[in-house]
């Protein structure tokens, strides 16, 4: 059978951050881009309402897990770019082993039962 | 004909309706549906379709609204949570006091002997009420005596309710407790509200009776007597004394 998967709302808002700061682990980036790589890795299965990525990242920059700064393109337009800080790496490091220990049980368990 | 920057600034406009205030956060999601628009019409779609897709994708204005502000409220309630730890960030200031007549200056001089006598290294607000009662306020002492709250009876209570310092207090200086500031500044607010250009003392009186919680609100209120009451007379004594006078 197959089934349409679209991931449900709390486990999109749940894996926001581990995803955000996954991607700028890899590099400096900005919002719009941000989203275009989650649709393509995730086969647009993780669908974000593009608007609430930037509360949350400010809370993010807040927190002190990232830095921003505006960044003015060859056309003139204005672009705020985002890169991962010190502390935003320990909170990658700690989110790893947490997602990793879920995806770990849940994957043995479903190897165990042959779903 | 569709216009793309006026589509841009009329949306701006419905954002800043709702609340969305903060420049810099408008600059980031304008840049955004710029981002958003551009490879469309690259490709070769109408500016029109392409600035109604992207506000699709952007989100309501209203439920973007709800997620910001709970940004700007994780930084309200840390810079709460930072002044509560940080000396002086909580600090209460005293008002400025050049505007207070001699009267209310002597009481804000005699405040700190009363704080001495109880060896006290700190003005409270009890120290305020005892040499307010000492200021030479006829309607401070008349309003008092009719709330069976005189002098000596003051004086008892504080004395049954505070403890009195081990140690005599030498420092040239003692300060203010935040509630003694605080009544003083709402003492200068009481002034300003009753169109005085001076606060005397019997607008540290009602300072004190406004602040409300502080030591010399407990021993009124262990003594019977109504803040509101004594605010009412008070009141009442200082018009028939403009009146008089």
């Amino acid at each position: 059978m197959y089934v349409r998967v679209m991931i449900e709302k709390e486990l999109v808002a749940a894996s926001t951050e581990p995803l955000i700061l996954s991607l700028l682990a890899r590099g400096e980036s900005y919002g719009y881009e941000l989203i275009q790589q989650v649709k393509e890795l995730s086969g647009e299965k993780i669908q974000w309402t593009d608007g609430m990525l930037y509360p949350v990242l400010h809370r993010m920059e807040d927190n002190g897990w990232i830095k921003s700064r505006w960044v003015e393109m060859e056309n003139g337009r204005k672009r705020k770019y985002y890169a991962i800080k010190k502390d935003g790496e320990k909170a990658l490091k700690e989110k790893r082993a947490q997602w990793s220990v879920i995806s770990g049980v849940l994957g043995g368990l479903w190897k165990e039962q042959h779903v | 004909m569709f216009n793309l920057e006026q589509a841009i600034a009329e949306w701006r406009r419905q954002l800043r309706a709702v609340g969305i205030k903060s420049r810099a956060f408008l600059d980031e999601l304008e840049s955004h549906l710029r981002d958003d628009i551009e490879p469309q019409v690259r490709t070769g779609a109408d500016e029109s379709r392409s600035f109604a897709t992207a506000l699709e994708r952007m989100g309501q204005p209203a439920p973007l609204k709800k997620e910001f502000m709970k940004t700007s409220n994780l930084k309200t309630k840390l810079w709460r949570t930072l002044k509560a730890f940080v000396p002086g960030a909580r600090e209460v200031r005293l008002p400025a006091i050049d505007n207070f007549e001699p009267a209310a200056l002597q009481t804000l001089q005699m405040a700190p002997d009363e704080a001495r006598r109880f060896n006290h290294d700190f003005v409270g607000t009890e120290h305020l009420l005892l040499a307010l009662t000492r200021s030479g306020s006829k309607a401070v002492a008349n309003v008092m005596q009719k709330l069976g709250a005189g002098e000596e009876i003051l004086r008892r209570e504080i004395e049954r309710i505070v403890s009195t310092g081990a140690a005599t207090v030498t420092a040239p200086r003692i300060p203010y407790t935040p509630r003694a500031r605080k009544s003083l500044r709402l003492a200068a607010d009481e002034a300003r509200k009753l169109n005085r250009p001076h606060v005397q003392p019997e607008h540290i009186f009602l300072g004190l009776l406004r602040e409300g919680s502080g030591v010399a609100a407990l021993v009124l209120k262990n003594l019977g007597v109504r803040l509101e009451t004594a605010r009412a007379e008070i009141l009442k004594e200082m018009g028939a004394s403009s009146s008089a006078g």
